[in-house]
């Protein structure tokens, strides 16, 4: 590359990420203008900037409700890992067993097709008058919200394996059930991931819903508690806190593919 | 000269095909894709199945491979009835069909797992096999990081370390560009000439099956039938042939003979049937 | 060959229904034979068809079956489109102009975590209880998937075919655009627009569990309060209904508009 050109790409990726992180900055700034300097925006609608990082400061030293910040974010942590737990607990398996055997394939996906297109969010009432207010209920919503894509990736994993690869171990010796484990899952390790993906994006937002409706401790809480109590930069806190819960959640899921499926060309 | 259907009595090959006749159903509408072809391979032979493309050879070979069940007709190997899938017939497939999550080691090894080989024999016969093919180094590799020619390699070797008896080979240098292509059908030639097995192999190039065969045996458009066979070894038409480099033979005069004869009976069967 | 087929989908068809029978039959013996388990915890079947038919000629809680199902549905449909509106064109030219993906793309990927339910009670604080607060959360929740597969797909353009309309005269930014990288963009912007619609769903099934006075989610909500899980269970099967029926057609839609993709899908 001539030294003229290499000046000029230089310029416009220096461009772009000016741009970007003007961009933020000035975000931050009318959002500052417009609450603090010209006051455009009373406290009870949209705190400042500095009112929202002041609480958090805050709450992480002083409860809120029964917990502190820290509490908090360790209950909706226990709920959406146990949810996903129990969820992949029984999804993978299942998925793999019905995607195998068509029998069990017959017998369980009419109950599955019937359930699968109900919102787990439309599961809140009645897991409410279940289980209640306390975290079975919330554990439960969640469940259901991991439970249905990783079923059905997986389902489609094994079913849809490349049959090419079955006949392969055909014909090098390998019996049916040999096939399965050595074969057709490892094959399908990819699919079962990506399903993972989403049960667990779609598992926070259930968090978020559950624990909106009916806590009385967790982030959601507090989002709701910042809308009761006119105080939005709980609120606003609460919401930061789950959107980086759910970075840090996907980042991981992310990183256990590349670990898991290392087979593939980037 | 063609083989005619067979008598009872002549189930003396390695593998027999015996009237064979294949129908697949496609969108409600049944084709008969192979018409009462009957074949003997013997023992050691390598035998090349070429033919217009959609003429039914790998429906064919299927059969022997215990993939696919005759519509009519019955296929032997050693006079007993094939009815499913061997490791004593292993399959080369044209698009490799390596596990891509095991390396190149333990594709190799894949099969000799269920043959209840212990770990350091299997070891042994891996690393063996890994030198016959020229891949030394590579046994940790994944089958993403190799190109097509070394896949393909490690396919054959796969297949080749479980020693079965036959070795069905479906197109398999058809995915690799024409240099790798003349490079593998040396070095298949040279595994061959160091352990003789049963070989039926198909392929779409003439050059590949007179280069590599015993006989050749030209299949018709679809429905496919056999059309004719012809000896390459048995009238000791290119002595030596094994161990000659791939040029050398192919500019011989035999050589040049017999290809304008089969390419000239394809060629016919393509025009005649409107195929293209 | 079709012999076997046909036996086989005999076979599995029998199975579904006597897997089927089985369900309702042990559901309706735990109920209402054996009496196992009491009406205000799981209702026995018959009564969700009773309260069908109940709930269709009389209002339960300010409005018949009908009523609350079309209040529901004016309000996702109102912010869905909304969300096509604005989040595709947006989503296009961020992927076709890589300045304005500077500028927009860091501001998205900050409140992309945030779950749109999360929005909820500060869109209350905001907005009031009525119509607006609902419309916004819904917006945010299909317009997110809009934008990104908008964006993804007009990335995703292959470069040979803009390189082929290049040979064939087209040279404005704006025909190249129209005529090439929108159209083969389409499926992936559909698939963004069937997700939305999922997410939109979803999110005004939360929204109306937790501020609301009509409508399915509140008919839920109501139901529960009176421990009535009959009814409950009557709105998330119309919930899961309509939330099928809308991605069916969508479908279908997709075929009409892309008929030249070919998917192998469940």
């Amino acid at each position: 590359m001539s030294r003229s050109l290499e000046k000029i790409l230089d310029q416009i990726f220096q461009e772009k990420v000016f741009l970007s992180i003007s961009s933020v900055l000035g975000f931050l700034l009318i959002w500052y203008l417009v609450t603090d300097l010209l006051g455009l925006m009373p406290a009870i609608v949209l705190p400042s900037p500095e009112k929202v990082f002041f609480t958090i400061y805050e709450k992480i030293l002083d409860p809120v409700g029964e917990e502190k910040l820290f509490g908090h974010l360790r209950i909706s942590l226990i709920r959406i890992m146990v949810g996903t737990g129990i969820a992949l607990a029984l999804a993978i398996p299942l998925g793999i067993l019905m995607g195998w055997y068509e029998n069990l394939d017959a017998v369980a996906s009419p109950i599955i097709e019937v359930l699968r297109p109900i919102p787990p969010i439309a599961w809140i009432p009645l897991a409410i008058l279940w289980f209640g207010i306390g975290l079975a209920s919330k554990v439960f919503i969640i469940c259901i919200g991991v439970f249905f894509p990783t079923l059905i990736n997986t389902y489609l994993g094994v079913k849809f394996v490349d049959p090419l690869l079955i006949k392969a171990a055909q014909t090098l010796g390998a019996r049916d059930k040999d096939i399965l484990w050595e074969v057709v899952v490892p094959a399908s390790v990819p699919l079962i991931v990506a399903g993972m993906r989403i049960g667990v994006g779609l598992g926070m937002m259930c968090l978020v819903a559950a624990e909106l409706v009916a806590a009385s401790s967790g982030l959601g809480y507090l989002i709701v508690l910042g809308g009761d109590d006119l105080k939005p930069e709980l609120s606003i806190t609460g919401m930061i806190l789950i959107g980086l819960l759910g970075l840090i959640a996907d980042r991981i899921i992310l990183k256990v593919e590349r670990k898991v499926v290392y087979w593939r060309k980037e | 000269m063609s083989e005619s259907p067979m008598v009872n009595n002549q189930l003396n090959g390695k593998l027999v095909a015996l009237n064979v006749s294949i129908v697949y159903e496609k969108n409600k509408k049944s084709f008969l894709a192979v018409d009462k072809v009957s074949l003997t391979i013997q023992e050691g032979e390598f035998v090349v199945i070429v033919g217009p493309s959609g003429c039914g050879k790998t429906t064919f070979m299927n059969t022997f491979a215990g993939l696919l069940r005759p519509t009519k007709g019955k296929v032997y190997m050693d006079g007993q009835e094939i009815t499913g899938p061997s490791a004593e017939r292993g399959v080369v497939f044209q698009q490799f069909a390596l596990f891509p999550w095991k390396t190149v080691f333990e594709n190799i090894e894949f099969g000799l797992k269920y043959r209840g080989i212990p770990k350091e024999q299997r070891e042994e016969i891996v690393r063996k096999y890994i030198h016959l093919i020229k891949l030394e180094g590579f046994e940790h590799a994944y089958p993403h990081e190799l190109s097509g020619g070394m896949k393909q390699r490690v396919a054959i070797a796969r297949v080749y370390a479980n020693r079965p008896q036959v070795l069905l080979m479906d197109e398999p240098f058809g995915a690799l560009d024409a240099q790798t292509r003349t490079i593998m059908q040396e070095d298949l030639s040279e595994m061959f000439l160091a352990e003789k097995r049963t070989v039926l192999f198909i392929t779409h190039s003439v050059d590949e099956a007179i280069y590599l065969g015993d006989r050749v045996v030209i299949m018709t458009a679809r429905p496919g039938k056999i059309k004719r066979i012809i000896p390459i070894t048995r009238d000791n038409l290119i002595p030596e042939r094994r161990k000659m480099g791939y040029e050398e033979v192919v500019n011989r005069r035999e050589f040049l003979e017999l290809k304008n004869e089969i390419w000239g009976l394809i060629k016919a069967e393509i025009l005649e049937k409107h195929i293209l | 060959m079709s012999e076997k087929k046909r036996k086989k989908s005999i076979k599995r068809w029998a199975l579904s229904i006597v897997s089927v029978l089985a369900v309702m039959s042990l559901w309706f013996m735990i109920t209402s034979l054996a009496k196992i388990i009491p009406p205000a915890f799981l209702p026995p079947p018959q009564n969700i068809v009773t309260d069908f038919i109940r709930l269709m000629g009389n209002p339960y809680v300010g409005n018949t079956l009908i009523g609350h199902t079309l209040i529901s549905l004016q309000i996702v449909l109102g912010g869905f489109f909304l969300a096509l509106v604005i989040g595709i064109p947006l989503g296009i030219i961020m992927g076709w102009f890589k300045r304005i993906e500077a500028i927009v793309d860091p501001l998205f990927q900050l409140l992309r975590p945030i779950p749109p339910l999360a929005w909820i009670p500060l869109s209350l604080l905001w907005f009031g209880i009525g119509l607006k607060s609902k419309i916004f959360v819904i917006w945010l929740s299909a317009f997110v998937p809009c934008v990104i597969n908008s964006y993804t797909g007009i990335r995703l353009t292959d470069p040979i075919l803009i390189r082929a309309a290049l040979g064939l005269g087209v040279k404005r930014q704006w025909d190249l655009l129209r005529e090439v990288a929108i159209p083969s963009s389409l499926p992936i912007i559909l698939g963004g627009v069937r997700i939305g619609l999922g997410a939109a769903w979803m999110t005004l099934v939360a929204a109306e569990l937790l501020a609301s006075n009509a409508g399915l989610g509140y008919m839920m909500q109501m139901a529960r309060r009176a421990l009535e899980p009959s009814v409950i269970i009557l709105g998330m099967l119309i919930i899961g209904i309509l939330g099928a029926l809308m991605a069916r057609g969508l479908r279908a839609l997709e075929k009409r508009i892309c008929p030249w993709v070919v998917k192998e899908e469940r």
